[in-house]
């Protein structure tokens, strides 16, 4: 392949040339010479077809968003010796680098090997292939080059990172015949005092309430409430209009990060949690207990993508043919349609106990942009708009408004237990 | 440890400070031109082509370096060919100049890149090699492409050749003409061999 210097030096020579002619003027013929002897010293070393082979190791093929996962890449040249070869491993363009180098040009000779070490970081979730390698030979004067590629792709899945809910009381309010740690309301095994009654035989000793016993001269047992679990299913508003902000900056994703955080804090709960993604697709994991269903919810966010444009109706469908009907729904959206609101009250009059997580949009547009005066206005709009629309959502349902600048925590611990008893 | 800077910095350097060289070369020799028309002229044409070339840097506009780098070589062909008379070593030596300007400007695009990204010792040995190497066959083309045609220049004004002869100027051009003609061809031609 020919470089544009080596047809640019050809023009040159040949205008020089005419020149030279046109004016008669044999010096202005010799100076059609000097590119010419460019082009034929590229010539006489023209670029080898590289033929590689590379080997590339990661450190992990599982991180999370945020973290450093070193790569090595091993170049080994099985053709004929290489003046110049410039080698890129190709990254996605999410990835950073955040040491050395995944580009070199260098002299390769016959069984010569190149090896390339860098470490590579991902703001962002997602399931990510690195590679191929791309490969120049080169003409050392720019004249010609020669391309291969070589099909060697490594596959990163980058998780998205979890907001840490520990301490937040996030639990369904309905239960269902499972041991749990909720409280049902109901008489049963648990460890909260409930009443006491009469001695039945039967009766666990240690359940025995001794001060009461001896005070009435019977025996008298405690009862207690019991602990039961629930299903929380966890809806993810991915829609292309959802989007707002940057790749790393958008409702989207820290409503994956809030998700997983309150799917965890909720199985660990021993409470069983369903996932709906409304993106391209409108996919969802039924609900189930334990670490396996956590992996299950963390493998079917790591692939969100904003994208699609799923009506909430659609959700209520796959609910309603899907899910337990008793179930908490944990909606997480930006609210960016009054169609939302809607499908909640539509949600709720089918028996569904409803609560919303909302990334702020209007927190993080203000963030990225100028913030100058006049926008002042046009904030104060948008937000009166936002707080009508919350204000009615919640009076069906309890609404978090959330600045995904901070916490998910702290917007929860201050409105206490969420969503709230009834 | 001060190399690791100055290899970058310097050939970042590199291709500025030869352009700068030529345009300056340039605007020396069209302002000792007496006639203010051409002066004029062939400022405004240097004005462009340095216009060119650092906008092209500014704004990322790769498009229009060649026009800037034709403009100021064009400049100073037609200010010598025209007016001045065509000196032939300063002639070639420019011309050179400008052909290794544009070789340094790759290089440096290639190399200084890999240099400020932390090298480990043996990725920059290796690296260094390489960029020795193509320094060395830039400055053996640089050299020949002066030195050649000054012994082609010599060859013709001892008589060898009869090189003011309307025959010997159209078949040398005829020649050249093959010569680019057979240099542009040969890769596909050994590609077809293969």
């Amino acid at each position: 392949m020919r470089t544009p210097l080596s047809s640019g030096l050809a023009a040159a020579s040949l205008g020089l040339l005419v020149a030279g002619l046109a004016f008669r003027s044999w010096q202005v013929i010799l100076l059609a010479l000097p590119p010419v002897i460019v082009l034929a010293l590229g010539s006489l070393f023209p670029p080898a077809r590289p033929r590689l082979v590379a080997v590339r190791t990661l450190s992990r093929d599982r991180a999370e968003a945020g973290q450093d996962v070193d790569v090595k890449l091993v170049v080994r040249n099985d053709g004929p010796s290489l003046d110049l070869v410039e080698i890129v491993d190709v990254l996605p363009r999410e990835f950073a680098i955040v040491h050395g180098t995944n580009h070199a040009v260098v002299s390769l000779e016959r069984g010569g090997t190149m090896p390339l070490s860098y470490t590579v970081r991902s703001p962002v979730k997602g399931d990510f292939r690195i590679g191929p390698v791309r490969v120049r030979s080169l003409d050392p004067l720019a004249l010609g080059a020669e391309d291969a590629v070589l099909l060697t792709d490594a596959r990163l899945v980058v998780a998205p990172t979890m907001e840490d809910l520990r301490r937040t009381k996030l639990q369904p309010r309905r239960t269902r015949p499972w041991f749990g740690q909720v409280s049902s309301r109901e008489l049963g095994e648990g460890t909260d005092f409930w009443g006491v009654r009469e001695y039945t035989a039967g009766d666990e000793v240690r359940r025995i309430n001794w001060k009461a016993s001896a005070r009435l001269d019977r025996l008298f047992t405690n009862e207690y409430e019991g602990e039961r679990s629930g299903d929380v299913v966890i809806v993810v508003d991915a829609r292309r209009e959802s989007f707002i902000g940057t790749e790393t900056d958008n409702p989207i994703e820290h409503g994956v990060r809030a998700a997983l955080g309150i799917a965890e804090h909720v199985l660990a709960s021993k409470n069983r949690v369903g996932l709906i993604v409304q993106r391209e697709v409108l996919d969802w994991v039924p609900p189930a207990f334990g670490r396996k269903q956590l992996y299950r919810i963390l493998d079917h966010l790591t692939h969100v993508r904003p994208g699609g444009e799923w009506p909430f109706a659609h959700v209520a469908w796959v609910l309603t043919r899907f899910f337990p009907r008793d179930c908490l729904i944990v909606l997480i959206s930006p609210l960016q349609d009054r169609a939302a609101l809607n499908a909640v009250i539509a949600m709720e009059a089918r028996g569904y106990d409803v609560a919303i997580v909302s990334p702020s949009p209007l927190a993080i547009e203000w963030r990225l942009g100028e913030q100058r005066p006049d926008d002042q206005t046009a904030l104060r709009i948008l937000r009166m708009e936002r707080d009508n629309l919350i204000s009615q959502l919640r009076r069906v349902a309890q609404v978090v408004d959330w600045d995904p600048a901070t916490p998910l925590a702290l917007a929860l611990r201050r409105i206490g237990t969420w969503p709230r008893p009834t | 440890m001060a190399s690791t800077h100055l290899i970058p910095s310097a050939l970042r350097a590199a291709p500025v400070v030869t352009l700068a060289l030529l345009v300056g070369w340039a605007i020396l020799d069209v302002s000792t031109i007496g006639d203010a028309r051409w002066t004029a002229g062939l400022s405004a044409v240097l004005g462009i082509g340095a216009a060119a070339v650092i906008l092209s840097v500014v704004l990322r506009w790769r498009g229009i370096r060649p026009v800037g780098l034709i403009a100021i070589g064009a400049a100073y062909v037609v200010a010598h060919a025209f007016v001045l008379g065509v000196q032939l070593v300063p002639a070639l030596v420019f011309l050179s100049v400008l052909i290794s300007q544009v070789e340094l400007r790759i290089l440096a695009e290639r190399f200084a890149p890999l240099y400020e990204a932390g090298l480990r010792p043996e990725e920059r040995r290796r690296i260094d090699g390489a960029l020795g190497r193509a320094v060395l066959r830039l400055s053996i083309a640089a050299a020949l492409s002066v030195v050649v045609p000054i012994l082609a220049a010599n060859l013709a004004v001892a008589g060898i050749v009869p090189a003011t002869t309307i025959p010997t100027a159209i078949g040398l051009a005829g020649a050249l003409v093959a010569v680019v003609a057979l240099l542009a061809l040969m890769p596909s031609l050994s590609r077809k061999s293969v």
